[in-house]
């Protein structure tokens, strides 16, 4: 209690509002950004060695172009792929009313609360021909081909995002817009494809930006499918590349390499994040033309009932049952050697670390928010607001090696404890920003301003007005930073491949061929994270009903 | 006891001046009011008295004392706004415990206050309700409950009135300035209704892009403005414009076209270009005999008035309030007169801007 007052009254001092915000916005600088594209800088001022080592060597750059095109390549025929299908979903939810959509809503969001190592594995036992027999009944085994497994893998990964992003876009989008032009003689296909569409713009583009960096920054989970069907030395993707050479680190020297993969992988995100910011106010859907007739055709009939029964479909067939397939081994019998306790110390340290992550991006993070949320119009406000999205888009893996390549490559930290939950605490910080100042913004200011001028102090009125009105973002926050946390690989392995986190003690089971335990610690993460997932609901959900 | 006083307080926002060398008194228990238009800078003056708003440059000063740079909280200066802000979690007594509770008194204490606060404005039956569930005039009692508790003698009002119904807002503004008088509070009200300020103010300031246009009783300001945009603010006016041609009893006004009105006499010199002014209510409608001859151009019925607009001389537009009684006498196009009693039209020098830009309200 003495501290609180404490608080309370220095709070009340502008000097120390100033120098606490000016921490904030350093620890930030310096803990945050910088680490995170550092490897551009180690990069450019070293450029001699990477010109000697890669630029230089065409055997090289050949697999580094390779693998980006690769990502790329699968970043936008699953983004496609993720529109074609996720749009007729993203109706349903909205617009139709049906039993059983209550459940409906929560499976689309099913693979969100994935760890995506689990998701991985569970993916490439399902649809590829994993290293390891036996597997589960009804495994398909289709695709041996390691492009198609990703290209899967991907879609799960992404399809909720469009889904959401589309339908949060059509349930604000008035219905009498589309019913006027109806009533003026459009077929509803013609009124939804000249007049919803087109108002829908921001809700394509934020969706496809979504899908697209998600699936160009995923690394755990692909990393894992490619170790299971023993693909993970052959095929590549941007990010596994870096986990690939972070492998071969030990034995040779690859470092120009992950310099080289690391820059250009940042560069593209953040090119990517500055085309969509421009994407958002720019571009157009230039559909007007209409023809009537075959759209009138398309309106009725037969062409929506399948249309409906083909979303269904997909859904299930190719996000739902590989998402749940894992749990098929609960009915395989156990092998003779089994043992938990791997797991188990795994998971302890993977609390701890996840734990230490979400207090400090609750007590570094939720000022910050405040600041950028409450200076939405200054310049200032508005750089943080863009700069803190960075961290999120950057593959992790990327992120990870330049974080490593800061801290570790002047010897300022050696512990990889402290290594790995800065890294985490990089990307999962903007998680807590951009929910705790999304609640913020809608937070009225007055309520501080009244508080104040009824005598409270700046932190009391932050502690008994701003925070329980935004309580149950601020939990949300906390709940996703930490999830995200426990299942996260790429970056863990990029900056200590020996780390005894729970995703990377379930990639060595693999690599030891262990399929069964690595199986049933997945599925405890699985259990662990919808655990969570269920109480970040619950918490949302009751925020819902003030 | 709080006496505030602003001095050449002026506050920029890039190149806007919100404030411009704001200068205003405001006595101790007096209740005074901020009436202007919409962007006149009322709202940035009443943050600047209670902190929220910091001044570019200008000092500002309770009891003599300089709090310029004073925290918001240590000032003492109670903020009510349009939106009350009522804190949406608490109920409505811990809405109006919140200033006790933050200053830490006793249990025993706060809830006699509480009571005592929440009979006062008549919510005793309501206390454990949160603020979704009241009304609008509830909303607006318990707002003014918490601003009472919290123990500050500075009441800011910012547009109080505003959100409520227009039966409602009438009848509390008789309840507001009876219980600022009675608790003896110092009152700054900010309102863009001439009427509201009318009935409720001490005295009124008038403010127009971040300047005080004149300060003075209700009576003062409506019967002697100094501005043909205070003329017309403050109760809407008829104006016309031409040269001084005589003076005594009388201030004779001619127009370019030799049409003559008198009004009431002024220091204006004979020959010089001058608006007069006189009020819509102060303007009399016959159909006999008047200054002035004119059509009748849009009759709109208020009630237990009309207003008229006419058309006079051809070019001059008046209009008039006629009592509901007389509706019978007039209708569109039928000729009428316009008179006024002559000490009730004002005389004013041509603003430099011309009267257009003078009466505009932006």
């Amino acid at each position: 209690m003495s501290i609180l007052k404490t608080v309370d009254e220095i709070s009340s001092r502008n000097k120390v509002r100033k120098g606490w915000f000016g921490f904030i916005l350093i620890f930030f600088l310096v803990f945050i950004i910088f680490p995170s594209i550092y490897v551009l800088l180690f990069g450019i001022s070293d450029w001699q060695t990477l010109q000697d080592n890669v630029l230089s060597n065409p055997d090289r750059m050949a697999v580094i172009y390779g693998a980006l095109f690769n990502s790329f390549g699968i970043a936008l025929i699953v983004t496609l792929i993720d529109i074609i299908v996720g749009l007729p979903m993203a109706w349903i939810m909205v617009r139709k009313e049906f039993r059983g959509k209550k459940y409906l809503d929560t499976l689309i969001d099913m693979p969100l609360a994935f760890p995506t190592a689990a998701l991985g594995f569970s993916v490439a036992i399902f649809w590829s021909v994993p290293v390891s027999a036996p597997v589960p009944a009804g495994a398909l085994g289709w695709f041996a081909d390691p492009l198609m497994l990703i290209i899967l893998l991907h879609i799960i990964f992404t399809y909720p995002y469009m889904v959401r992003s589309l339908s949060a876009i059509l349930e604000q989008i008035d219905q009498n817009v589309e019913m006027a032009g109806m009533t003026l003689g459009a077929s509803r296909f013609t009124a939804v494809r000249t007049i919803t569409l087109p108002l829908f713009r921001a809700g394509m583009i934020t969706g496809f930006i979504l899908c697209f960096a998600r699936s160009l920054s995923e690394t755990g989970g692909t990393y894992i499918a490619l170790t299971a069907i023993g693909k993970d030395s052959l095929f590549f993707t941007g990010p596994t590349l870096i986990a690939h050479l972070k492998d071969l680190e030990g034995a040779q020297n690859v470092q120009a390499e992950l310099v080289m993969v690391s820059m250009l992988l940042i560069v593209s995100a953040i090119l990517l994040l500055f085309i969509a910011k421009y994407a958002m106010s720019t571009l157009r859907i230039p559909w007007s033309k209409v023809w009537p007739r075959w759209e009138r055709k398309l309106s009725r009939g037969l062409v929506p009932k399948v249309k409906d029964g083909f979303s269904f479909f997909f859904m299930f067939l190719f996000v739902i049952i590989p998402s749940f397939f894992i749990f098929s081994y609960i009915l395989m019998p156990a092998p003779e050697v089994f043992d938990w306790s791997g797991f188990f110390s795994a998971i302890m340290y993977s609390f701890a670390v996840a734990g230490i992550v979400t207090v400090a991006d609750l007590l570094l993070g939720v000022p910050f928010a405040i600041y950028i949320a409450r200076n939405s119009r200054g310049r200032l406000g508005r750089l943080l607001d863009s700069l803190v999205n960075i961290p999120l888009i950057i593959p992790t893996t990327a992120l990870g090696f330049s974080l490593g390549l800061f801290w570790g490559g002047q010897n300022l930290i050696q512990d990889t404890t402290v290594l790995v939950i800065l890294a985490h605490i990089a990307f999962t910080y903007p998680l807590v920003v951009r929910n705790v100042a999304g609640a913020v913004e809608e937070v009225d200011p007055s309520y501080e301003e009244a508080a104040r001028t009824l005598g409270a102090k700046p932190f009391q009125a932050f502690r008994k007005v701003l925070l329980p009105i935004i309580k149950s973002s601020l939990l949300a926050g906390a709940i996703l930073a930490f999830t995200r946390s426990l299942g996260e690989t790429g970056a863990t392995i990029a900056v200590h491949p020996g780390a005894n986190t729970v995703p990377v003690y379930i990639v060595g089971l693999i690599r030891s061929d262990q399929f069964y335990m690595a199986a049933m610690s997945s599925i405890a993460l699985i259990l662990i994270s919808f655990l969570l997932m269920f109480g970040l609901r619950h918490v949302t959900r009751s925020r819902g009903d003030q | 006891m709080p006496s505030i006083r602003l001095s050449e307080v002026t506050k920029k926002y890039g190149s806007t001046r919100a404030a411009d060398g704001l200068n205003l008194e405001v006595q101790d228990k007096e209740y005074l009011c901020i009436l202007g238009p919409t962007g006149a800078g009322k709202t940035t003056a009443l943050r600047m008295v209670c902190g929220l708003t910091l001044p570019s440059s200008g000092r500002i000063f309770f009891d003599e004392q300089d709090v310029t740079g004073m925290e918001v909280e240590r000032r003492e200066a109670v903020m009510l706004s349009q939106v009350y802000s009522l804190f949406p979690h608490m109920d409505v007594q811990q809405n109006v415990l919140f200033g006790p509770s933050i200053k830490e008194w006793s249990e025993k204490d706060c809830n006699r206050l509480a009571r005592s606060m929440l009979e006062m404005v008549h919510l005793s039956n309501r206390a454990q309700a949160l603020p979704h569930e009241l009304s609008g005039g509830m909303q607006q009692r318990t707002a003014l409950a918490r601003a009472l508790a919290s123990g500050s003698k500075v009441l800011l009002l910012d547009e109080p009135l505003r959100a409520l119904d227009a039966r409602l807002r009438i009848e509390l503004r008789k309840e507001l300035r009876s219980l600022a008088k009675s608790l003896e509070l110092t009152c700054i009200h900010v309102t863009h209704d001439q009427d509201e300020a009318l009935v409720m103010a001490d005295r009124i300031a008038v403010l127009r892009r971040g300047k005080v246009m004149q300060v003075g009783t209700p009576k003062e300001v409506f019967e002697n403005p100094n501005s043909p945009f205070v003329a017309n603010f403050v109760g809407q006016s008829n104006f016309f414009t031409g040269k001084v041609v005589s003076k005594g009893e009388w201030t004779i006004v001619e127009d370019q076209r030799g049409v003559r009105v008198p009004a009431r006499p002024c220091d204006m010199e004979i020959g010089e270009e001058v608006v007069m002014a006189v009020k819509v209510g102060n303007t009399r409608i016959k159909s006999d005999e008047g200054f002035l001859k004119g059509t009748v151009e849009r009759m709109l019925y208020e009630g237990s008035n009309v207003h008229v607009d006419l058309v006079l001389c051809d070019y001059l537009r008046f209009s008039v309030k006629m009592p509901n009684r007389k509706i019978g006498e007039f209708e569109v196009g039928s000729p009428a007169y316009v008179s006024w009693n002559p000490r009730e039209a004002l005389v004013f020098p041509i603003p430099p801007e011309g009267l257009e830009e003078e009466l505009k309200v932006d």
